[in-house]
């Protein structure tokens, strides 16, 4: 009875709550009575607001509940949509402001296609194949002797040591530009593209994205479309090394060649010194031996021409000796001596004319008689 | 000191050119001359022993 006599009493103005009162007194409650729980449903009205805070319903057939998730638990997580059946770890609370029952999320899952990250990665890919980055015809081949290679990782990670480790055993002749980035976190993602950006604007023939294995939050910047359009913008060609064999991030997929682990990435970025040595070696000794075929085929020419040489003068010196011969013959045959070797004689008066017809021997006349081994003095009778 | 791609690059077209080509021995001397002080470059590129490291100052994003 009394209890019902003091309800009475309650109800004068005397003593009322104020609105915040209530409120407060409302959530203290509930905060109490309701400890953080696991609570399914399916995503509804989803806003994300500038300021990062996602705002957004949680709904089943009969029933709705208001859900705010801040941005500092949410930052590495793509957004959910609306329809999507999510588990969402969440504390009950009131936001006195709008004296609104809602939920504090602070983990949510989605069930949908292998979670929200899988279907964030998809859509990325999506849009990156959409845009011709994806095309393994895009693929640059890497420098074979590179001078200079810049690593974007961790400057304290096991990955900056491990691919330091394998370039200064390879290749000690190039230079390595540490370009220290966050590669996990909120910042992960600007870190990275910073980094890059800063790598396009000097002189590096190569570039290796590095970091580590994680948890698929960790390797979260590394599916960013943001990172991965960065990457294909780079003007020389990157290697990409993110996480373990088994993840392959948007990041890799992009990149001209992916590596399994860091010190792989380093492997495939520079030759072996010793490879490289023997190269030189093999290219000595065919530079030797080019030189003593080239110095060989000038000999063998410059001994071909004195032949030829020699030989065209003797050809020349028996043309000239057939014909000597020829012309000799030749005059032998018409030699008047030739005839008097044959049994004729020749007449001449003393002035040397030769006496051919009979009117020019008259009688008494005196002649010289050539034969053929002398001359003789004659007289007509 | 010439890049050492470039160095190696040329070093192989001097070697081609004088295993193909019919030279004057003039040439051949000349291109033989230029092959071995690429070489002599190359080697001393590659005996290099220390990897020289450079770190370059992170920039924050002023995003």
């Amino acid at each position: 009875m009394g209890a019902r006599l003091d309800l009475f009493s309650a109800a004068s103005t005397e003593g009322a709550w104020t609105v915040g009162e209530v409120t407060k007194r409302a959530r203290a409650v509930i905060e109490a009575g309701l400890p953080p729980l696991w609570v399914r449903g399916e995503i509804a009205g989803f806003k994300a607001w500038r300021s990062g805070h996602w705002y957004f319903s949680l709904r089943d057939k009969s029933a709705q509940l208001r859900c705010v998730m801040f941005a500092k638990q949410n930052f590495m997580l793509p957004a959910p949509s609306d329809g999507m059946q999510v588990f969402v770890f969440a504390r009950p609370s009131m936001y006195e402001e709008k004296g609104e029952f809602q939920l504090t999320v602070m983990e949510l899952l989605s069930t949908d296609q292998g979670g929200l990250w899988k279907l964030a990665f998809e859509k990325a890919k999506a849009a990156l194949t959409r845009d011709g980055l994806l095309d393994p015809a895009k693929k640059r081949r890497l420098p074979p002797f590179p001078r200079r290679i810049a690593v974007v990782t961790s400057p304290d990670g096991a990955a900056l040591r491990d691919i330091q480790a394998v370039i200064g055993r390879r290749w000690p002749i190039a230079e390595l530009i540490v370009v220290p980035a966050q590669v996990q976190g909120a910042k992960a993602e600007a870190s990275v593209c910073s980094a890059l950006n800063r790598i396009s604007r000097l002189s590096v023939d190569v570039v290796v994205v590095a970091r580590g294995g994680g948890s698929v939050e960790d390797l979260w910047a590394f599916n960013s479309e943001r990172v991965a359009r960065a990457v294909a913008a780079m003007p020389m060609p990157v290697i990409s090394a993110i996480g373990h064999e088994t993840d392959v991030t948007l990041c890799d997929l992009v990149a001209d060649l992916r590596a399994a682990t860091p010190s792989a990435a380093a492997e495939a970025a520079t030759p072996d010194k010793a490879d490289v040595r023997i190269t030189c070696d093999v290219l000595g000794q065919r530079l030797a031996r080019a030189l003593r075929i080239a110095s060989k085929h000038v000999v063998e020419r410059l001994d071909r021409t004195g032949d030829r040489l020699v030989s065209s003068m003797q050809n020349r010196i028996e043309r000239s000796g057939a014909l000597l011969t020829a012309h000799g013959a030749r005059l032998d045959a018409l030699s008047p001596l030739k005839v008097l070797g044959r049994g004729y004689a020749l007449a001449r008066d003393a002035d040397g004319q030769i006496l051919k017809r009979v009117a020019q021997l008259p009688s008494g006349k005196e002649f010289r008689l050539r034969v053929t081994d002398g001359e003789v003095n004659g007289r007509v009778q | 000191m010439a890049e050492f791609s470039k160095q190696l690059e040329r070093l192989e077209a001097i070697v081609r050119r004088l295993e193909s080509e019919d030279l004057d021995l003039d040439e051949a001397l000349k291109l033989f001359e230029e092959g071995v002080e690429r070489l002599r470059v190359a080697r001393e590129q590659l005996s290099q022993a220390e990897l020289k490291v450079k770190k370059v100052l992170e920039i924050e994003s002023p995003s």
